[in-house]
């Protein structure tokens, strides 16, 4: 039990590599790990915006919206996860979606660990110390795009530059996703609307 | 019974309405909305600072209805010199409002000279008055009495092109007598002349804005199409004024500038402190039909305020000498207050004065009790009293707490007090992070001072603690496996 859900993660941010291969081979990954990671992550996200110290703060606290907050985390996460399988899929990878769920939540792991003590830490910062918080955000903020990156290579066997191309792809593939997206729904919009015409028609006709 | 309690009834009813403070009526509620901007960059209401008062025109003087005045300014010994283009004739007014006398001309070589169509006035501390004579292309300086005491004629110079056009539109002059002139067409910066009417050189240039769009396209064009193209150039300077230091205030009216106004040095230059949220510019938010200010006038009030005049929305803003913009009046409109075409902004006592070219009057303003208090609370500031402009500053507050100013007076003050824990309150309701951060330092030091010792007796109890515990468990395992090999 602390064996998969505390320990092996722990070691995971730290030994990517290996240990993103035993999440593959061995079945060692939990998706409820995963999912903790996206929840604790948007709540991190909701208390940074709400409790960094007044220095580093500059979000405007009448704006502050948990939903939002909640739906710019969540959307994009599965957004990624989805386009993801679907370039991989043409492109010979190897992951499952729940693979590349897995690593992606586990991926998530080292923003929390950092942002948590940095707003706590933020509270008690002068001016010139904020360059630390900075410091400590971008760090995380670069360890989670390395192991995503070291995560795909590994679940998907892909080498470097394949691991890259399909990065970008996804991010693009993302993109085609919204737009379809919205294409679709502003079409149904139109039907709907057609529909509702026609009915009104004949409501008033009769 | 019944007739003694009605009447004991109506008896209180009288009385309860003589215990209530009669309001005095509001001088008069004024024909626009004041606002300020807020840290976030809004447009928030705000208490009126100036109300109008009255105005002035031409017929209420006696003299015939002002034609297109176009500058005003009042001597420092409080003369009101009103500069009446359309009527070649300047109208001198003393503090009150009442008319001493009009010149129309001077004596030049025996003949009596006129102005033509004038457009800029100064008048010095020693009650000379130098007018910009656009149409006949001099400055004309006169003293007290309207004799001629020289002129400013087209300059001889090698940095000058042959065919240079003086045509002065503005002007303001220094302690020492030199004359910093705004010519038109002139976009190398402000004329200066010495006390003698010798050109010295410019002062001041407006920087040239680099559109990069433009830039690439114009790599991309023939020598023909690029000839055709804008040139870029500098943009002119729309008035200047001068404080009492010497510095030049001058304003510009370049739509892209995010520094229309300049404070320049003696070496010309700016050095304006811009420390406020956002740019020293007028508005910063407007629709894209109008426009951003268009400023045409400046005019240093002393204390490190002035106040710019926006021809775009015909609005006074007011700064202080950190660039924070303290109070917004006037505005667009046919009502007394309302502007149709400011010209000239000025300051006489503690009224504020616009003259008005499209109504042919100049409106007098007064402060009201927001924006004298504000005034005092400023003053103060700049001179350093701080803690006598705190209670000030509480006043300010009490008729507008959305005032960022004042909170971060009072924390400055009670910064300098050694309150840094209350300091910090205000600075964060101020949104002043520098300040909060010198504040919070401070406290945080104070605080670490008071409890070290306690933080390092309960460090050294909890690591002693720790050795305690780790040697009982070393202990309770080596008696186990002492158990273990029947030692006991």
């Amino acid at each position: 039990m602390k064996q998969d859900y505390i320990k092996f993660p722990l070691h995971l941010i730290f030994h990517p590599i290996d240990a993103f291969w035993d999440l593959k081979s061995d079945n060692r990954g939990r998706l409820a790990v995963a999912f903790s990671a996206l929840v604790l992550t948007i709540m991190i996200m909701i208390l940074q915006k709400q409790y960094a110290g007044f220095l580093v703060n500059y979000s405007d606290p009448r704006t502050l919206n948990s939903i939002q907050e909640i739906l710019t985390i969540v959307v994009p996460f599965f957004l990624w996860c989805t386009a993801n399988w679907a370039i991989t899929t043409l492109m010979e990878g190897e992951g499952k979606f729940k693979e590349i769920v897995l690593a992606t939540g586990y991926s998530l792991i080292p923003l929390i660990l950092i942002y948590a003590p940095m707003i706590v830490i933020s509270r008690f910062m002068v001016q010139e110390e904020t360059a630390f918080y900075y410091l400590a955000t971008t760090i995380a903020f670069i360890w989670f795009v390395l192991l995503l990156f070291i995560g795909t290579m590994t679940v998907h066997q892909y080498t470097v530059i394949k691991t890259v191309i399909t990065m970008v792809l996804t991010v693009i593939v993302m993109g085609i996703i919204i737009f379809l997206g919205a294409l679709v729904f502003s079409m149904l919009q139109q039907l709907f609307e057609f529909g509702y015409n026609i009915y009104r028609e004949l409501i008033f006709r009769t | 019974m019944a007739r003694t309690v009605k009447r004991w009834l109506s008896l209180l009813a009288a009385v309860s309405l003589l215990l209530v403070n009669a309001m005095p009526a509001a001088a008069s509620p004024a024909p626009y909305d004041s606002y300020n901007y807020n840290y976030w960059k809004e447009a928030v209401p705000s208490p009126d600072a100036y109300l109008p008062q009255r105005t002035i025109s031409g017929s209420d003087l006696g003299i015939g209805e002002f034609k297109d005045p176009g500058d005003m300014n009042v001597s420092s010994s409080g003369q009101i010199y009103i500069l009446d283009s359309g009527n070649s004739r300047i109208v001198v007014l003393d503090a009150k409002y009442k008319l001493l006398r009009v010149i129309d001309g001077f004596m030049l070589d025996g003949s009596k000279e006129a102005f033509s169509v004038p457009s800029g006035l100064f008048v010095d501390e020693n009650e000379q008055i130098y007018i910009a004579d656009t149409g006949n292309s001099r400055v004309v300086v006169l003293d007290a009495e309207g004799n001629l005491v020289h002129t400013i004629t087209k300059p001889e110079s090698d940095i000058l092109a042959t065919d240079f056009q003086f045509q002065p539109l503005k002007l303001t002059v220094d302690r020492v007598g030199r004359v910093y002139v705004v010519a038109q067409g002139v976009y190398e910066g402000i004329m200066q002349f010495d006390e003698n009417g010798q050109f010295i050189g410019y002062v001041g240039t407006n920087k040239v804005e680099r559109d990069y769009g433009e830039y690439i396209w114009r790599m991309f064009s023939t020598k023909a199409q690029r000839a055709q193209m804008v040139l870029f150039v500098p943009t002119e300077f729309s008035n200047a004024d001068i404080d009492h230091k010497g510095f030049v205030y001058a304003t510009n009216i370049d739509p892209g500038s995010n520094e229309p106004i300049k404070r320049l040095n003696p070496s010309g230059e700016d050095v304006l402190k811009r420390f406020g949220y956002y740019d020293v510019k007028g508005d910063i938010r407007f629709r894209n039909s109008t426009g951003p200010s268009k400023l045409i006038d400046v005019k240093v009030l002393g204390n490190g305020m002035y106040s710019v005049l926006d021809a775009t929305q015909n609005r006074v803003f007011t700064y202080d000498d950190e660039g924070h913009l303290l109070y917004i009046y006037g505005g667009k409109g046919n009502q007394v207050g309302t502007l149709k075409t400011p010209v000239a902004i000025e300051q006489s006592g503690d009224h504020s004065l616009v003259l008005d070219r499209g109504k042919s009057n100049l409106v007098v303003y007064e402060p009201t009790r927001f924006g004298s208090t504000v005034n005092q609370a400023v003053t103060l500031h700049y001179q350093g009293e701080d803690t006598e402009a705190v209670h000030l500053w509480k006043e300010v507050l009490k008729l507008n707490a959305n005032y960022d100013i004042a909170y971060i007076g009072i924390g400055k003050s009670l910064l300098m007090e050694k309150k840094n824990e209350e300091a910090l309150g205000y600075f964060e309701l101020g949104m002043d992070r520098k300040s909060y951060s010198v504040a919070f330092k401070r406290h945080r030091r104070e605080v670490m001072k008071e409890n070290f010792g306690t933080f390092l007796t309960v460090a050294i109890v909890a690591v002693f603690v720790l050795i305690l515990v780790r040697l009982a468990v070393k202990w309770k395992r080596r008696r186990q496996i002492d158990r273990e090999a029947g030692l006991h």
